[in-house]
């Protein structure tokens, strides 16, 4: 393989690693809003790193890479615009955070507003 | 070449079959939006890899269409939980 | 072209998973969406038996239209109609 192929090899393995940690971590975590922070992690550094790796084994202007790089700037503005709607929808429908987390600030700041 | 793209296609669809053991036992629908919006654009990324695998650039638009999408069930998800769909 | 068949024995597995996932659930919103999921996992499927265009329509229809439509006919049904048996159903199913 060239070196344009051992470099895309190295980023398939680094978002490999991640997404199947991810997905791991959102069977294993605890609660909802932990397993939020994994799936926003799987996309971050597990989907985007595929996307750039095709983009280097294909040339960023090909036909592949250039719908991957296009997939990928799609997926870095979403992504966080839909964990954050579903973390909050998740808060407002009273899912009840893990029994050892430590602070729930959005209850601190309810207190505070109240005095 | 070709099988580091097909590998990379093989792995994402075991990904997908460990986060179906999340939307199986996921106790509230939270975590099943979560499980799903995963697996969605995992399939995404199968789909652009198996579409440089096979040579064929019109399986691209179903990947852009597939994460597109997913995303927009996401929201619509979350805007049933908050105030419902009515 | 072995890699072809794993791929699609993996999309059939999925898809298998969530449809017993659909009837086996014991909670409705978690129905719907293993509903939603045969259909993603079925677009990537129609995408490895070389359909793009099947893919399209499955994806919309599949994926987002058809549980938002489940999701509006479970939000418009009253679940809260006692049951009285009026008709004398509950009393001949007691005997």
């Amino acid at each position: 393989m060239s070196v344009h192929g051992w470099v895309a090899a190295a980023f398939c393995a680094v978002g490999l690693f991640f997404s199947l940690t991810g997905a791991i971590g959102i069977v294993r975590m605890p609660d909802v809003y932990t397993r939020i922070q994994c799936s926003s992690k799987t996309i971050t550094m597990g989907a985007i790193p595929f996307l750039v790796a095709l983009a280097i084994a294909e040339g960023p202007l090909s036909t592949y890479g250039s719908r991957a790089l296009v997939v990928g700037i799609l997926l870095f503005i979403v992504n966080p615009a839909a964990s954050h709607a579903v973390a909050r929808a998740a808060y407002k429908t009273g899912v009840p955070m893990w029994s050892g987390s430590v602070v729930d600030e959005v209850q601190l700041r309810r207190e505070d507003e109240s005095e | 070449m070709r099988d580091l793209l097909l590998g990379v296609c093989i792995a994402e669809l075991g990904v997908i079959a460990v986060l179906i053991i999340r939307l199986a036992r996921g106790p509230t629908v939270s975590d099943r939006i979560i499980a799903l919006n995963t697996m969605s654009t995992q399939g995404a990324i199968a789909v652009l890899f198996f579409a440089a695998y096979a040579g064929r650039s019109i399986y691209c638009d179903v990947a852009l269409w597939l994460s597109s999408f997913s995303y927009l069930g996401a929201f619509v998800w979350a805007r049933y939980l908050e105030r419902g769909l009515l | 072209m072995t890699g072809f068949w794993v791929l699609d024995y993996l999309c059939l597995a999925g898809i298998l998973t969530c449809a017993a996932l659909v009837v086996f659930m014991n909670n409705r919103s978690g129905s719907v969406m293993a509903l939603s999921g045969v259909g993603t996992l079925m677009s990537v499927l129609f995408v490895v038996l070389g359909a793009p265009d099947v893919a399209h329509a499955e994806v919309i229809v599949g994926a987002i239209a058809l549980p938002v439509l489940y999701l509006v006919a479970i939000g418009k049904i009253r679940t809260d109609v006692p049951d009285r048996g009026e008709l004398g159903e509950e009393h001949a199913s007691r005997k």
